[in-house]
């Protein structure tokens, strides 16, 4: 214990004697940890699996609907028609399904004084969502009613709007029209957003407000993504009967006869279609998997991994370096080095110094380094803005990074180190 | 005390080999002042740091206070020299950043004694060469002769059994030389071993026996009777 006091101290010394030079080498282990661990926070959050008890079970459908002969849309769409979306919802082979749309409203306390209004995100779906997302309630339920006036509100609206708690039973007010709350989520993440993984959402923050889809629609709550139509839609309600394609879906289908069973409710739904010569194109309707649907919308950014590789070639980079500057310092210290063994001191105890020495430094890098991929993860925010939401590093990468900084000095100072307390002695001191 | 047969000591390179020690046999006993004589290249350092453990050799018995060396590991050796010796070297090697009282610490530190003891030990020490007062000096506050005071501090703080001194005198001036040379007399009085190599044959005349080292063999073995003034005063 007195001996490891006495360790500390020395490092102290020789940080304080050659302070240029350690400034030097934290700085450039730091740097290049930091430039890491940013770009693993990014990509951890980009290649995260975000519903792993079912991402093989849920899958998002794609039909190819197209009512003329457009070779463009041979390939199934993600978006549906709304006929199409009612038709899948009506099957019972799914055990959960979902059909949605994004739109925004500004909404407000119906019995704040203030007549300020927040602008929210919508999320206008059924009843299936909760469970197929496992979105978390913290307060209620989600509406029973298709028709019902009601909403489930996430956490940052209940913060927003009620000051949080249990807003079960408050009013919200969109466009002078009163809904009611009937369900508060709590803070709920997906990383990625896979329910909306097109488009560049994958990285969005799950919605503000979950609204019945038909009261969405006689609401006339703007579509807000993707939509493709044969013909001009005046408003939102107008596309019930209408070829206009905006719909996404997705079911959970827990096995693999359940599957078989869906796939061929779907093809012969085509069938149908094209019975009825509604549907010119080959049949081509398809069930993807989270993950496959999340490869399938290039959720992993291949920019992103070609600088991850760059930024470990860096960091070896930084390593070589520190090591080399190392070397030097335990040449330089020869004397000192040569003194200490000449007094007493064994191999060990220069040995147990230098360890103490570069955990000290490594400690220090590490605290650099997760200032620096704070820094760093900000900078590649305003390269990627679609990150925004989802870039953090959290503990589990901070406890990552003072690994990395504290193995990559140890490392770094153990050939020098072992050289410099294996060097015969006789030759250091006169 | 020491006890050497048959020592020798190869330095080699790919092209040479230099016999800097042979069939060196030397017995220092307890209490002696032994000064080391021989011309340059001859192999006084290389004895002095067999001696005190700094370097193995190739052949032969090497026992310091009864315990023979050969095959000791690195951690008994270091022990070994943190215990029984003390080592006076020509430059002093005071750490330049470190306080008089923290070089003198130095050793004591890997002896594992507690800071009551190690302060106790520091102040003795500091005592005996006549620098009580200056704990908190650097090395470079203080002359050359001062430093090699504190030198020898450090190497008394031990209490070893013996004293290894390679030219200690070798940077100073006569004056302070001299001065050096007292505090080494009268650690010798007081019992210490002493074990020096110098250059000075008025040096070596003044202490009680004379070893001359020529191409690594010992040539030249005089015994003295002590003197009672060590050196004479410089004109
Ligand atoms: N580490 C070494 N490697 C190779 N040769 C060495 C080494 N150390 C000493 N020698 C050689 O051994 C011989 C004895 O050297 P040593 O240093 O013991 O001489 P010395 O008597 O102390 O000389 P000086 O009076 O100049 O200090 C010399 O020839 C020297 O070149
Ligand atoms: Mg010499």
């Amino acid at each position: 214990m007195e001996m490891l006091i006495y360790y500390i101290k020395l490092s102290c010394r020789n940080f304080a004697r050659n302070s240029l030079f350690f400034t030097l080498m934290i700085t450039t282990l730091a740097v290049g940890v930091g430039v890491l661990l940013a770009n693993l926070s990014i990509l951890k959050s980009m290649a995260s699996d975000p519903i792993p008890e079912k991402s093989d079970r849920v899958f998002n459908v794609s039909l190819n609907t197209w009512p003329n002969k457009n070779t463009l849309h041979e390939q199934p769409l993600p978006i549906l028609r709304y006929q199409d979306a009612m038709h899948l919802l009506k099957s019972d082979i799914p055990t959960h399904s979902l059909v949605h749309y994004a739109s925004s409203v500004y909404a407000r306390d119906s019995e704040s004084n203030s007549l300020s209004r927040f602008s929210a995100s919508v999320r206008a779906t059924t009843q299936g969502f909760f469970p197929l997302t496992d979105a978390p309630f913290a307060y209620g339920t989600a509406w029973q009613q298709p028709n019902a006036l009601e909403l489930v509100i996430g956490d940052i609206l209940n913060q927003k709007l009620f000051g949080g708690g249990n807003s079960v039973g408050k009013n919200v007010e969109i466009d002078g029209k009163l809904f009611l709350v009937v369900g508060v989520l709590k803070p709920w993440k997906l990383k990625p957003k896979f329910y909306h993984a097109s488009n560049g959402r994958a990285f969005n923050l799950t919605d503000d407000i979950f609204a019945p889809l038909e009261v969405a629609l006689d609401s006339e709550w703007g579509i807000g993504a993707q939509q493709s139509s044969t013909v001009r839609i005046s408003s939102s309600s107008d596309t019930r009967n209408k070829n206009s394609y905006y719909l996404q879906a997705f079911v959970q289908l827990d096995n693999a006869q359940q599957k078989a069973s869906f796939q061929n409710y779907l093809d012969s739904y085509s069938q149908s279609l094209k019975d009825a010569g509604q549907h010119p194109l080959d049949i081509n309707n398809k069930l993807y998997d989270v993950n496959a649907w999340l490869k399938k919308n290039n959720v992993v950014d291949d920019r992103m991994l070609a600088f991850g590789l760059a930024t470990v070639l860096f960091l070896a980079v930084c390593i070589f370096n520190a090591s080399s500057l190392l070397i030097a310092r335990y040449h330089g210290a020869k004397f000192e080095t040569g003194l200490r063994r000449a007094v007493g001191a064994s191999r060990k105890d220069l040995f147990y110094q230098g360890v103490v020495e570069s955990l000290l430094i490594g400690i220090s890098c590490a605290l650099l380094a997760s200032v620096l991929s704070w820094i760093f993860l900000q900078l590649s925010i305003s390269f990627f803005p679609h990150l925004e939401d989802i870039a953090e590093i959290d503990n589990e990468l901070l406890l990552l990074g003072v690994v990395i900084s504290v193995s990559t000095v140890f490392f770094s100072a153990l050939y020098p180190l072992i050289r410099s307390c294996t060097t015969s002695l006789s030759a250091e001191i006169k | 005390m020491l006890k050497m047969n048959n020592i020798s000591r190869i330095f080699r390179s790919e092209t040479i080999q230099t016999h800097a020690l042979r069939n060196f046999d030397l017995n220092v006993s307890a209490g002696e002042f032994v000064a080391v004589t021989g011309p340059s290249g001859s192999g006084k350092s290389t004895f002095l740091n067999v001696a005190g453990l700094l370097d193995g050799f190739d052949e032969g018995d090497y026992s310091l206070d009864g315990v023979s060396v050969k095959g000791l590991s690195d951690d008994e050796l270091s022990r070994l020299r943190n215990e029984k010796i003390g080592f006076i070297f020509q430059n002093y090697n005071l750490i330049p950043d470190f306080s008089i009282f923290d070089n003198v610490d130095m050793p004591l530190r890997y002896r594992g004694f507690n800071s009551k003891e190690r302060k106790r030990r520091i102040e003795h020490a500091l005592e005996q060469v006549g620098l009580a007062s200056r704990h908190n000096y650097l090395p470079s506050q203080l002359s050359g002769g001062q430093q090699q005071r504190v030198a020898i501090a450090r190497a008394l703080a031990g209490e070893p059994k013996i004293l290894l001194a390679d030219e200690p005198t070798g940077n100073l001036d006569s004056l302070m030389a001299r001065q050096v040379m007292e505090l080494l007399f009268s650690l010798n009085q007081q019992g210490s071993t002493i074990i020096m190599v110098t250059h000075d044959s008025d040096q070596a005349r003044a202490v009680n026996r004379n070893v001359q080292i020529i191409d690594g063999q010992i040539t030249d073995h005089s015994i003295y009777a002590p003197m009672s003034i060590p050196i004479q005063q410089p004109a």
